[in-house]
């Protein structure tokens, strides 16, 4: 299998190793991550390489995770790349308006490695 | 029809959620089981303390607070890593820890978790520092145990819509 170029855009290091760490243990190999701590350094990153999947938080500062995701549509980064959203907002509204952004999943924190199995390998086959 | 909590102060402010939201965050998170204890927490002179803010129909925040020690241990659950002393990625494992928190709570009941929104978290470290909040709506201050150490976790609400 060729290898999975994962983007993790999260302001927090510690939650991106958490993410990497779960994709891991969900069965994602080979895995190359690279990593975010902003929506905007995510967009730069997309500038320079491609991607096969992007998991990103949505509450992050300066620019938030559903700014991210409307930025990279409108940019057409990344066209057909699975994006899931990863974050603790999870009412109806944010899901429905990380889904109008762009978003193919949603993951809950705190979230299980089961969990982010279950969401991301199905976008990763149908990609 | 305008959404209030006013009616729903009691579920909003309900224990029980708060102490279902540590659980379920230390034990997804971290990997240990964590119970509430009548125990206060005695504080070691070095403390961490992380402030996430809520705003919306309810403001406030959710405060989490632990001796230096614990908050080590609770970073090298989370990542994985060893550390010996508070660094930026303890400071940011234990901010990320208090946003779950913050957001578990919150999303226990759905006219909260869809009227309410959280601020990034602030983290505090330092000595001998106390936290006064000026007459809150109300207040849920709890102490936690897990593996032998011990924190705090308090939800200030001073406004309900």
């Amino acid at each position: 299998m060729s290898e999975i170029r994962t983007l993790i855009v999260d302001d927090s290091s510690v939650m991106r190793k958490i993410v990497e760490r779960a994709l891991r243990q969900a069965g994602l190999d080979p895995l190359v991550v690279l990593e975010a701590g902003s929506g905007t350094e995510g967009i730069d990153l997309l500038k320079a390489k491609q991607v096969d999947l992007i998991l990103s938080d949505i509450n992050m500062p300066s620019m938030d995770g559903l700014e991210f995701l409307r930025q990279i549509r409108l940019q057409n980064l990344a066209p057909g790349v699975p994006v899931v959203m990863i974050t603790t907002e999870s009412s109806e509204e944010h899901v429905k308006q990380a889904i109008q952004a762009g978003a193919q999943g949603y993951i809950r924190k705190p979230f299980t490695a089961e969990q982010v199995k279950e969401r991301v390998l199905p976008l990763i086959h149908a990609a | 029809m305008a959404v209030s909590l006013r009616e729903s102060v009691q579920q909003v402010s309900d224990p029980r959620n708060l102490d279902a939201s540590v659980e379920e965050v230390f034990h997804l998170m971290l990997g240990v089981n964590c119970q509430r204890t009548d125990t206060r927490v005695d504080h070691e002179p070095e403390s961490v303390t992380s402030v996430v803010g809520f705003g919306g129909l309810l403001s406030g925040a959710c405060v989490f607070r632990s001796g230096g020690k614990t908050a080590l241990k609770i970073a090298a659950c989370m990542t994985g890593m060893e550390f010996d002393e508070i660094d930026d990625t303890v400071k940011d494992g234990i901010g990320e820890l208090c946003n779950m928190l913050a957001g578990a709570w919150k999303g226990k009941v759905p006219e909260l978790s869809a009227n309410c929104g959280l601020s990034v978290p602030a983290v505090i470290t330092g000595r001998d520092y106390n936290l006064h909040v000026q007459a809150p709506e109300f207040q849920l201050h709890h102490y936690y145990a897990f593996d032998g150490e011990a924190f705090e976790v308090t939800i200030v609400c001073d406004g309900l819509q």
